[in-house]
Order: structure tokens, then sequence, then C-alpha cells
């Protein structure tokens, strides 16, 4: 989608939102979101919001009229009982340990990790 | 050539000692001056997005006069602040480009501009210097220069292709500023030894001409003149005029009332 052109820059300010990494191998988190009339100007908005104190190794910036939203509670929010699907309704930690006994395994601890 | 132990790490040609002093004065007079200028659209910038990063590059100005200022203490056996805040107007020695007052946001990008392309060409020719300390400053500041360039660019390229009252506010601008555009290059006196030395890469008449060169093609796609010389290039770096006294006064006003205050 390309803003229409007008004579007037900020008569077509929009917001982007900006996604931000703070060191190599961290996720990229949702930061916040700026207020711009072209990708290059948020970009450069951006950068003083979530990047100037040397916070960030890297900035996504997308447009929020790009962004895929999905927020409908039928498909999100199922009005019937799924509580089946969330892991906590297989207990392992029993079955785990009875095959660990079974195999002569040692009970694993944090520091073999 | 006698060399003289300066600081921690520079050796220099006494007879450049002098000579460097009047450029790290003038290179920290003009990002001190630069900063506190655009610092006065803190609150009042055209969007709260623009009010962060106009802030933001007045600091960064105020910061690399800090360096500037730092250097100088060295070869001084002086102090930063007191070089920078215990002076009358008349001791500054930026230059004229920036004894024009803040005005709008076009002659405030029009003045960037200018300046921040004539600075790039300064900052080049200092990455190779003699004086090691003065080179390695340099190095981090071109790295803040890249940002600052973009920015002033970015709205250069904005308020020239917007017609109506963008442009003209623009053109006004640019004719105001053009006459002293060029005095960031004002000769200093003694500069020829500091070439000699290698302390910089060229004299300041020819970074002119390179700076000239180098925004050339963004003045022609623009449709805006290609700054000559200096109208009055003997005060190129003098005599201020009223709207940096006005300035001083503010920037000072606080250190004045107590010189001795530990922050």
């Amino acid at each position: 989608m390309t803003a229409p052109r007008t004579t007037e820059p900020f008569s077509r300010l929009e917001p982007w939102e900006v996604f931000r990494q703070e060191k190599d191998g961290d996720p990229m988190v949702h930061g916040g979101s700026v207020m711009a009339p072209d990708a290059e100007l948020a970009l450069h908005y951006a950068r003083e919001m979530y990047g100037r104190r040397g916070e960030s190794i890297r900035l996504w910036v997308v447009r929020r009229a790009d962004v895929i939203v999905l927020e409908d509670p039928d498909l999100l929010q199922p009005p019937l009982d799924r509580s089946f699907k969330k892991p906590g309704g297989y207990v392992m930690r029993e079955k785990l340990s009875v095959a660990r006994a079974r195999a002569g395994a040692p009970k694993r601890t944090a520091t073999d990790r | 050539m006698t060399t003289t132990r300066v600081g921690l790490t520079g050796a220099l040609a006494s007879e450049a000692l002098e000579p460097l002093t009047k450029l790290l004065r003038a290179m920290a007079d003009d990002e001190l001056i630069l900063g506190y200028w655009d610092s006065e659209w803190t609150g009042i910038a055209p969007i709260l997005e623009e009010d962060v990063a106009m802030s933001s590059l007045a600091q960064d100005e105020i910061g690399h006069a800090r360096a500037y200022l730092g250097l100088l203490a060295d070869l001084v056996d002086g102090d930063a602040d007191a070089l920078a805040y215990d002076r009358d107007v008349d001791e500054l020695r930026h230059c004229r480009l920036l004894d024009h007052p803040r005005a709008d946001w076009a002659a405030t990008i029009a003045r960037r501009f200018l300046y921040d392309e004539a600075d790039a060409v300064r900052l080049a020719a200092l990455a190779g210097s003699s004086y090691r300390p003065l080179a390695e400053l340099v190095a981090k500041i071109r790295r803040e220069e890249v940002y600052h360039r973009l920015h002033a660019d970015a709205w250069l390229r904005r308020l020239a292709g917007s017609p109506g009252e963008a442009r003209a506010r623009l053109e006004a601008a640019w004719t105001a500023l053009l006459p002293d555009a060029a005095t960031v290059f004002t000769s200093l006196s003694g500069e020829e030894t500091l070439v000699e030395a290698g302390v910089i890469g060229a004299p300041m008449a020819e970074l002119e001409e390179r700076w000239r060169a180098a925004i050339r093609p963004t003045c022609r796609e623009l449709g805006l003149a290609v700054p000559g010389p200096a109208t009055d290039p003997g005060r190129g770096r003098d005599d201020h005029g009223p709207a940096v006294a006005w300035l001083w006064n503010e920037a000072t006003i606080v250190r004045r009332l107590d010189p001795e205050a530990e922050w």
C-alpha cells in the first residue's frame, strides 16, 4: 500500500510498530510505536526512541497498516473446555521418574545440563 | 622539527601547538553553539518524535564540543567546563553560519545540512591526523555524524519537494544562510603548520572546495543555489552579533550563578 502523496508531509502521519533486539540470539520484541509520514523517517524516529542509548543491536519497523491482525474471539477464545490442549494436561514428572528408574539412570539435576 | 610530548599519547611538533588549539577551539565552539541553537526545539518541534530526534542531535553536538574541549584542556592544562563557559561572547570562535538565530524549522534544517556536510569534510581531513588523540576522537564522532547527515538530508528533501509554504520557507532560509555557509572553512592563523605537521589533511580553502563539490549534486537536484565563497571571510569566526549574545547569556546563566558549584 502506498500512502497518497500530498503537499503537506504531516497530513499523512501514520503509526509504525517498532521491534528491537537487545543482543545477538535474543528474540525481536515489540518496543512500541512511532508516528511518521514514511518509512525513512519512521526508521529515524525508531532509532531515536528505541536505540539512541545503545540498548538495541537491531530494529524492525513495520507500518501498522501492514500488520495482519487476528482478534476474532470465536477463533482465539473457544467457548468449550479445551484445557486438554494445554501442556499442563500432561503430567510428565511421575512417568519420567518411573522410566528413569526402570532404565537405571540417575535423576538428572540442574548441573547436568 | 622539535617534538613536544603532549597529554598522555600525543606527540606534536611544538610549532603546531598554537594552531592546534585554534582548530580545537573552532570545532568545539561550532558544535557547542549549534547544539544550543538546536536544543531550543525541545518541546516545540513539529511532532513529538521529531522533538526527541532534534533534542538528541543537539545533545550529541554538545557532547562533541565537550570531547574537543577535553583535548584542548590537555593541551593548555585547563578544565573543559571552564574553557567552555567562563567566557564572554566575544571569545567564542564558532563560524558565522551559526550566528543566525534558530528561526523556523526550514532554517534549522537548511543550516544542519550546510553545516553537517561541511563538518563531514573537515572530519574526513582529520581522520588520519598525526595528532593521535584527535584522530581517535574523530573516528568516533564520524560514526555518530552518519545519522546526523541522514536526518538532515531526509528533511531537506522533504521541504524542498513540498510545494507551497515548506518550499518557500526553505528558499528564504537558504537565501539568508548562504552568504555565511562557507565560514565553516574560515582559515585559521598558522594552519599551514598544521598541514605540514600532518595534523589536518589539507588547508581550509581546499576543504571548502571539497565541500562544495560534495553538496553540488544535492543542491542541483533540489533546485537550491550552490553556496559561493563567504561574503565576509575576514570576520568568519569573530564579531558574533546580538542573536548569539542572547543565546550565550541563556547557555551560561546557571554556570554564572556559582562557577565553583559541584554538580
